[in-house]
């Protein structure tokens, strides 16, 4: 035991001010049709969005990050940045990403002073990149000597948990249900890890259609809890 | 990769108020039209053909595609692109394109039907000049199996890649490899087909899009998904329950595309 735990559990803390909270990233345009109104619903939105989207996407994506920063290769990293952007075809959920990345990147500054971070930010404020909690979170596991597959285990789940938040908000459903699902949705996380493990750099940025369409009908929502 | 069972390369470059094919070689199963002009704005339209009938075991086809300075060019096949069984190795396109300045290229293919046991990836890079315009459409239908059955093929991959320079602009990856989940929510969500338009044009703003969006809110029986892109442009994404369905969606956004921002004539291209 030793106190990366204690790091893991405090930025995968769903109150950890990334703004997550504020993004359904699709789910609000299910809750709205009807498609998810329960648990049951919500479950199947939560494991397919895991293992359809963010296995692909967010999760391969701090696999790679974590890689590319043990073999030193940063130009990768700035390119993957880079991908990760214009791979998000909706809006709503591009622009959420960048601005949980950006706000993520300057906590991980205040929190821990990590000069790459720096040089990240740096590299948005000219335009260069665009931030990404998937690469933030994983810069900062590597500073702090976190194991790879602990942090990415931590991250995945720490997404779901900001997803199965906001589904009790807004389908709404009570607490109970919502940590009941956080229990029964951790074998699905685990295995999802052991999968993006298994990926190649061919695999990156596939698409589930449903969920990408609903991410673009986000924008035409007339009444919204959430920014996507 | 080993020998190509299609190649095809062609050049176009602007004469005048005309494109014209300005050199092309084409091998194996892949044959290309002599241009056609079938409006007064004198754009080509080149078809390829592809006698062979469809896509079998480890078949691999490669294009590439030049637009010099202004030219202005429509690209389509024939007929769909069956890809049939493919038990030990993927059916394979490749597709290369380079755009100058000035040029417009839409590439609009008939929609990919794969039957059961096929296995496809396609991939496509296209590098462009700020000042070009490019649109591209694709239609993946599963083919029906024996049984009756939907969704009997193992993978359909396709991905495009859109540099400006050395940046890339655009990276659209769709995967459809089918399982349990595959018609339900988050994938297909009850529907068969599945089709996408993509659009790089520097005159594309917020103002067109939404013009574009309240058109397409008419359409019933599809669920459609458009948003703007990174740099100029936007992707739409439809699914629906047959292809004349999708490619009539698909038709209308072409057809907005090109009167209110090319400003040229609508086409119909498509053989329905």
């Amino acid at each position: 035991m030793n106190n990366q735990l204690l790091t893991l559990l405090q930025i995968g803390d769903s109150n950890f001010p990334s703004g997550a909270f504020s993004h359904s990233f699709g789910l609000e345009t299910y809750i709205q049709d009807g498609t998810v109104h329960n648990q049951e619903t919500f479950f199947h939105w939560l494991r397919i969005y895991l293992e359809k989207q963010l296995v692909y996407t967010d999760g391969l994506a701090f696999r790679l990050t974590f890689d590319h920063l043990a073999d030193n290769h940063l130009t990768e990293i700035w390119q993957l940045d880079q991908t990760l952007y214009v791979q998000n075809l909706p809006i709503e959920t591009r622009q959420a990403n960048r601005r949980i990345g950006e706000r993520f990147i300057k906590m991980g500054i205040d929190l821990y002073s990590i000069p790459l971070l720096e040089q990240y930010l740096a590299k948005i404020r000219e335009g260069e990149a665009y931030g990404h909690p998937a690469i933030v979170f994983a810069m900062i596991s590597d500073d702090l000597k976190i194991d790879r597959d602990e942090a990415m285990v931590t991250f995945l789940y720490s997404t779901i948990t900001s997803l199965v938040q906001n589904g009790v908000r807004g389908i709404p459903l009570g607490q109970t249900a919502g940590q009941r699902m956080l229990v029964e949705i951790q074998p699905y996380v685990w295995k999802a890890m052991e999968r993006i493990k298994c990926l190649e750099r061919e695999d990156f940025g596939a698409v589930a259609p449903g969920l990408e369409i609903a991410q673009m009908r986000h924008e035409r929502l007339h009444v919204r809890l959430f920014m996507s | 990769m080993g020998e190509l069972t299609g190649f095809l390369q062609l050049t176009g470059a602007r004469k005048g108020r005309k494109t014209i094919l300005k050199e092309s070689y084409s091998e194996g199963a892949f044959k290309l039209t002599r241009p056609l002009y079938l409006t007064q704005t004198g754009e080509a339209y080149f078809y390829i053909m592809n006698p062979g009938g469809g896509y079998v075991d480890g078949d691999s086809y490669r294009m590439k595609i030049f637009l010099e300075d202004a030219a202005v060019a429509v690209l389509t096949t024939q007929s769909s692109t069956k890809i049939y069984k493919t038990k030990s190795k993927p059916a394979y396109q490749e597709m290369d394109i380079y755009l100058k300045s000035g040029s417009v290229l839409e590439y609009l293919p008939d929609p990919v039907i794969a039957y059961q046991d096929a296995c496809f990836k396609q991939n496509m890079v296209v590098r462009m000049e700020p000042d070009s315009s490019f649109l591209c459409s694709d239609i993946i239908t599963p083919g029906w199996a024996p049984d009756g059955s939907w969704f009997q093929y193992d993978l359909v991959q396709s991905k495009v890649k859109i540099y400006m320079g050395e940046r890339i602009v655009l990276f659209d990856h769709v995967k459809l490899e089918p399982d349990v989940d595959t018609t339900g929510i988050g994938i297909m969500e009850g529907f068969t087909h599945f089709g996408t338009i993509l659009v790089i044009d520097s005159r594309i703003d917020s103002a067109f899009v939404e013009g574009l969006q309240e058109r397409l809110e008419l359409m019933s029986a599809v669920r459609i998904g458009l948003s703007i892109l990174a740099v100029p442009g936007f992707a739409l994404r439809v699914l629906a329950n047959s292809t004349q369905a999708i490619e009539a969606i698909l038709s209308l956004c072409h057809e907005i595309v090109r009167t209110n921002l090319f400003k040229i004539e609508p086409v119909f291209l498509r053989k329905y």
